[in-house]
C-alpha cells in the first residue's frame, strides 16, 4: 500500500507533468537522444531534487513509499512524451531487488546514490534474448568467499549508461540475483531503431559479483511485476498521446472539401483504436491497483496489462502512420517515434506471446 | 406494503436479503412460480413489494433506494439461490423507459403491474428502417383520448410473449423525420395485432414479423412528449445498448468472469490445450472478456464519480468481438467435429449456435457499423457524414 494520499499522488504527478513540459517535451526528443547516453543528466538531477527518483523506495530508507499504483500514474504521464531516461531499470526495478534483499550495507548506499540520481543501474535475467521469460544463460560460482560470473546477457536495457548491473545467474541453488560493478564487464553498445531505447549486450569472465542475499525467485518476479505495471503504462500513455494526436488530425486535415474525418473508413478505424487505448489505459491501473493491494489475481493483471498494452500500442501507433498518409512517414513528424518505440516494446521485457501463455497459465492454475 | 429492512451497510443487505430469501424462496414458492403464470405473478409481486426487483430506485418507487453496486448483492443472492425477479432495474427496458421518461400519471398506472409479470418487447424496426430508425413509417394518428396506429414491425424479439411493446411510431409528416416521432407504452393484446414468427439462423424463433391494423393506444401512453419521442426513444437505447456491453445476448450459462473459461474447460476435454497456437487464440479470447469488464468496471466508477462516462459506449462494439472471436476459437478448438450438429453433438451444436448468435450483438440494437458511427461522432467529435435527408419533410423523403 501507498503511503502517498490521492491528493499527494495528484500533486506529484502535476508536478512531473509540469518538469516534462518544461524539459523534456516530445520536441526536445530527438536532441536528447542524439547524445551518447540518449538521456537528459540535468532533468534526471532534477528528477532526483523533486523527489521522484525515490518514488519507490521506503520510507525507513528515506524515500516517498509509494507502490504500483503511484508509479502507474507518473508512467502514463512519462509514456505521453516517449520521455527517455533509466527511470524503469534504476528508480523501479533495482529500487525493488534492492529493497527485498538484506545485503544491508549495498542497499543503504545503493539506495541513497539511486535517491541523489548519482547511480545508474540496469537489470537483466541473463537471457539471449532480453525477455524475463526466457532462462538464464549466465551462470555463478563461488570460490572461497567470493562469486564470480560467466557468461554473456544480451539485449540488456540500459547497460551501455549503467553504473551498476543487476543480473540472474544459475547458481547450483538455483536462480540468484547478483550486483556487479559495469566497468567490470565488457558491455557492448547495440545499436538500435527505436531511438528512445538504451540497449547493450554484457560479457561476463569471471566478473566478481555481490549476491544479492535471501532474494528468491517469487522477491525477482515480485520486482519484475512491479516494473512490468510501469511499462504497461508507459505504453498505455503513449497510446493514448498518439491516438489524440491523430484524432486531431482527422479534424483539421481536408480532402475533398471536407475534413478527412468524416470519411467513415477512417471514422470506423478510429473507433475501434479506441478500444484498445482505453483496454490499455484501464488494464494497466487495474494491474497496478491489484498489486499494490496485494490481491491474488495481481499476477493474471500484470500478464494482461503486458501484451494488451503492448499490442495496442503497437496497433494504434501502426494506424497512426496510415491515418496521417504522407506526413507521417517523415523523420520530422512524430507518429514513427511512437511507432518504433511500440515495435521495440514487443520484445523489452519479454513478447507479447510469451505474456499470453503466461495469462492463459494463471487461468488454468486458478481452476 | 412488506418492504426489505436493512442497515444499509453491504453486509446488513446481504443478510437481510438471504433471510428474506430463506423465509419467502420455498420449494413450495418455487414450485408455484414454475407451475403457472399465476404463481410467477404471485411471487414476483412479492418480490416488486419487497423492493427487491428494481432496490436502486427510490423507495416510493417500488425500490430500496441504494446504489447500483449495493443492489448487485440483493441480485447475487438471488442468482445465488435461483429466484426469480431480481434486477428489474436493470433489465426491464419497458419498466425502466417508463420509470425514466414517463408522467407521474403513468407511472402509477402501469408500472405496478409491468413490475409483476409482463414483458415488453420493442416494436422499432420496420422493413424500411433498420439502422436508420428514424425513418419509421408506421403511423398513429389522434383520436379523442387515444391514438389508431397502422403499420408493419419486423424483428420484433418476444412479441407472442409480450403483454407491452414499446413503440416508435411517426405522429407528424410534414416535419423532419426525426421531428415528428412519439414512443408508446403500446398494448399488444388487443385487435389489430398480428404477430408471425420467423425463423433465425440459431434454430430459434423469438423474433417476429408484428403487423399493426387500427389498434389503439390511450394519449398518455405515450412516453415523453407527442411527436418529441426520439429524444424517450433514444435513452431507452442506451439502455438496451448498456444490457448487450456485459454480455447480455450470449447463450444461456455463459457468465462473465466464470472461473473456469469456457474455452479452457472445452480444450481439455477435447484435449487440445497443450496445442500452442491454440493457447495463444484461447489466451486472447479470454483476454478481450476480461478488458472489457475492466472497462465496464472502470465506466461505472467513473460515472459513480462524475455521472457518466464515455467508456460505456464502447461495451457494445467490444462485445461483438469477443462473441464473433469466442466462436470461432471454439470451432477451431473442436476441428472436424465442428462439422457436425444435434443433440448427440452438444459441444459442436453450441458452438455453431454461438457464433450464429453473435450476430445477435453484432446487428441487433443498433450494429457494429452504427455503434462505430456513434462512437466516432459523439465520444471522438468527429465530423457528421452528410444526411440527405435531414432537413426535408418526412412525407418527401426516398425510401427502399
Ligand atoms: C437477434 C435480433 C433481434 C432483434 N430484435 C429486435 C427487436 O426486438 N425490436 C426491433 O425493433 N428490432 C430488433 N432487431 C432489429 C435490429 O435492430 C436491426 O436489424 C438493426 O438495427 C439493423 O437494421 P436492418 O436489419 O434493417 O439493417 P440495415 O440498416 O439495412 O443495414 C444493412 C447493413 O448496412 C449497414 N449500414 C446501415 N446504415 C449504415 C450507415 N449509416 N453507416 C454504415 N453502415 C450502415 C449496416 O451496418 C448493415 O451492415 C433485432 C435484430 C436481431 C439480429
Amino acid at each position: 500500500m501507498s503511503t502517498l494520499s490521492n491528493e499527494e499522488r495528484q500533486a506529484l504527478c502535476d508536478m512531473f507533468e509540469r518538469l516534462l513540459r518544461d524539459r523534456a517535451s516530445l520536441e526536445s526528443l530527438r536532441s536528447v537522444v542524439a547524445q551518447p547516453e540518449k538521456y537528459d543528466r540535468s532533468v534526471w538531477k532534477e528528477l532526483a531534487e523533486l523527489g521522484l527518483l525515490s518514488l519507490m523506495i521506503n520510507e525507513e530508507s528515506d524515500g516517498i513509499g509509494g507502490d504500483a499504483q503511484d508509479l502507474q500514474a507518473i508512467m502514463e504521464i512519462a509514456g505521453r512524451v516517449l520521455f527517455p531516461s533509466p527511470f524503469l531499470s534504476t528508480a523501479v526495478f533495482a529500487v525493488e531487488l534492492l529493497q527485498a534483499c538484506k545485503n544491508d550495507q549495498l542497499k543503504q548506499e545503493c539506495l541513497s546514490d539511486i535517491a541523489a540520481g548519482e547511480t545508474i543501474f540496469a537489470v537483466s535475467k541473463g537471457s539471449s534474448t532480453g525477455s524475463w521469460l526466457d532462462e538464464t544463460k549466465l551462470s555463478a560460482s563461488k570460490s572461497s568467499d567470493t562469486w564470480s560470473l560467466n557468461g554473456v546477457a544480451s539485449y540488456v536495457v540500459d547497460a551501455p549508461r549503467a553504473d551498476e548491473i543487476l543480473v540472474c545467474a544459475n547458481t547450483s541453488s538455483g536462480l540468484r540475483m547478483f550486483c556487479v560493478s559495469a566497468s567490470d564487464a565488457d558491455v557492448q553498445i547495440l545499436e538500435t531503431d527505436d531511438p528512445s531505447i538504451c540497449l547493450g549486450n554484457v560479457s561476463f569472465e569471471g566478473v566478481h559479483a555481490e549476491i544479492l542475499d535471501d532474494l528468491d525467485e517469487a522477491a525477482i518476479a515480485h520486482a519484475l511485476n512491479t516494473t512490468l505495471v510501469g511499462f504497461a503504462a508507459h505504453q498505455a500513455g503513449a497510446t493514448h498521446a498518439i491516438f489524440e494526436q491523430t484524432v486531431e488530425y482527422l479534424k483539421t486535415r481536408y480532402q475533398f472539401g471536407r475534413p478527412i474525418g468524416s470519411y467513415q473508413a477512417l471514422k470506423h478505424m478510429a473507433a475501434d483504436l479506441l478500444i484498445e487505448v482505453e483496454s490499455a489505459i484501464t488494464v494497466s491501473r487495474e494491474a497496478a491497483a491489484a498489486l499494490a493491494n496485494g490481491k491474488p489475481n495481481a499476477a493474471q493483471l500484470v500478464s494482461l496489462a503486458a501484451f494488451a498494452c503492448a499490442d495496442s500500442f503497437r496497433d494504434v501507433s501502426a494506424a497512426a502512420i496510415q491515418l496521417h498518409g504522407g506526413i507521417a512517414y517523415t523523420m520530422e513528424h512524430d507518429a514513427h517515434l511512437f511507432w518504433r518505440h511500440a515495435r521495440a516494446g514487443q520484445w523489452l521485457f519479454g513478447t507479447s506471446d510469451q505474456f499470453r501463455e503466461q495469462y492463459l497459465q494463471t487461468w488454468e492454475d486458478a481452476a | 406494503m412488506t418492504k426489505l429492512v436493512h442497515d444499509g451497510t453491504p453486509e446488513g443487505i446481504h443478510a437481510a436479503v438471504t433471510g428474506w430469501l430463506e423465509l419467502n424462496w420455498t420449494t413450495e414458492a418455487e414450485r408455484g412460480a414454475n407451475a403457472s403464470d399465476e404463481g410467477m405473478r404471485a411471487w414476483l409481486t412479492k418480490v416488486r413489494d419487497a423492493g427487491l426487483a428494481t432496490p436502486s430506485w427510490p423507495e416510493e418507487w417500488f425500490g430500496l433506494g441504494i446504489s447500483a453496486r449495493k443492489a448487485g448483492i440483493i441480485e447475487k443472492a438471488f442468482r445465488a439461490r435461483k429466484a426469480h425477479g431480481w434486477g428489474r432495474d436493470r433489465f426491464h427496458l419497458g419498466a425502466i423507459s417508463v420509470f425514466k421518461m414517463g408522467s407521474e400519471e403513468l407511472k402509477r398506472e402501469v408500472l405496478p403491474d409491468l413490475l409483476a409479470g409482463p414483458i415488453c418487447c420493442l416494436l422499432y424496426s420496420e422493413p424500411n428502417a433498420g439502422s436508420d430508425l428514424a425513418g419509421v413509417r408506421t403511423r398513429a394518428e389522434q383520436d379523442g383520448d387515444e391514438f389508431v396506429v397502422n403499420g408493419q414491425k419486423v424483428w420484433t424479439s418476444n412479441a407472442v410473449e409480450a403483454d407491452y411493446g414499446m413503440l416508435l411510431a411517426r405522429t407528424n409528416w410534414d416535419v423532419p423525420k426525426h421531428k415528428g416521432l412519439t414512443f408508446f407504452l403500446f398494448p399488444m393484446r388487443q385487435d389489430g395485432v398480428e404477430i408471425r414468427p420467423i425463423n433465425q439462423i440459431t434454430g430459434e424463433s423469438e423474433f417476429n414479423e408484428v403487423f399493426i391494423t387500427d389498434a389503439r393506444v390511450p394519449a398518455r401512453y405515450a412516453i415523453g412528449e407527442v411527436s418529441e419521442g426520439w429524444k424517450s426513444f433514444q435513452t431507452a437505447i442506451a439502455y438496451e445498448r448498456l444490457i448487450m456491453a456485459q454480455g447480455g445476448t450470449e447463450r444461456r450459462g455463459r457468465q462473465n468472469e466464470p472461473t473456469t473459461p469456457l474455452l479452457i474447460d472445452l480444450a481439455r476435454r477435447k484435449n487440445r490445450i497443450d496445442d500452442t497456437s491454440l493457447r495463444q487464440k484461447i489466451a486472447q479470447a479470454i483476454a478481450y472478456r476480461q478488458l472489457n469488464s475492466l472497462n465496464n468496471k472502470r465506466a461505472k466508477a467513473e460515472i459513480a464519480e462524475n455521472g457518466a462516462s464515455s467508456l460505456m459506449s464502447l461495451g457494445k462494439l467490444a462485445m461483438s468481438r469477443i462473441q464473433h472471436g469466442d466462436a470461432r476459437v471454439a470451432a477451431e478448438v473442436l476441428g472436424p467435429e465442428a462439422l457436425l450438429s444435434g443433440t448427440p453433438n452438444p459441444d459442436a451444436a453450441n458452438a455453431s449456435f454461438d457464433a450464429a448468435k453473435a450476430y445477435m450483438n453484432s446487428i441487433g440494437g443498433g450494429t457494429d457499423q452504427i455503434q462505430r458511427n456513434i462512437i466516432s461522432e459523439r465520444i471522438l467529435g468527429l465530423p457528421k457524414d452528410d444526411a440527405v435527408d435531414r432537413d426535408l419533410p418526412f412525407k418527401d423523403v426516398k425510401t427502399g
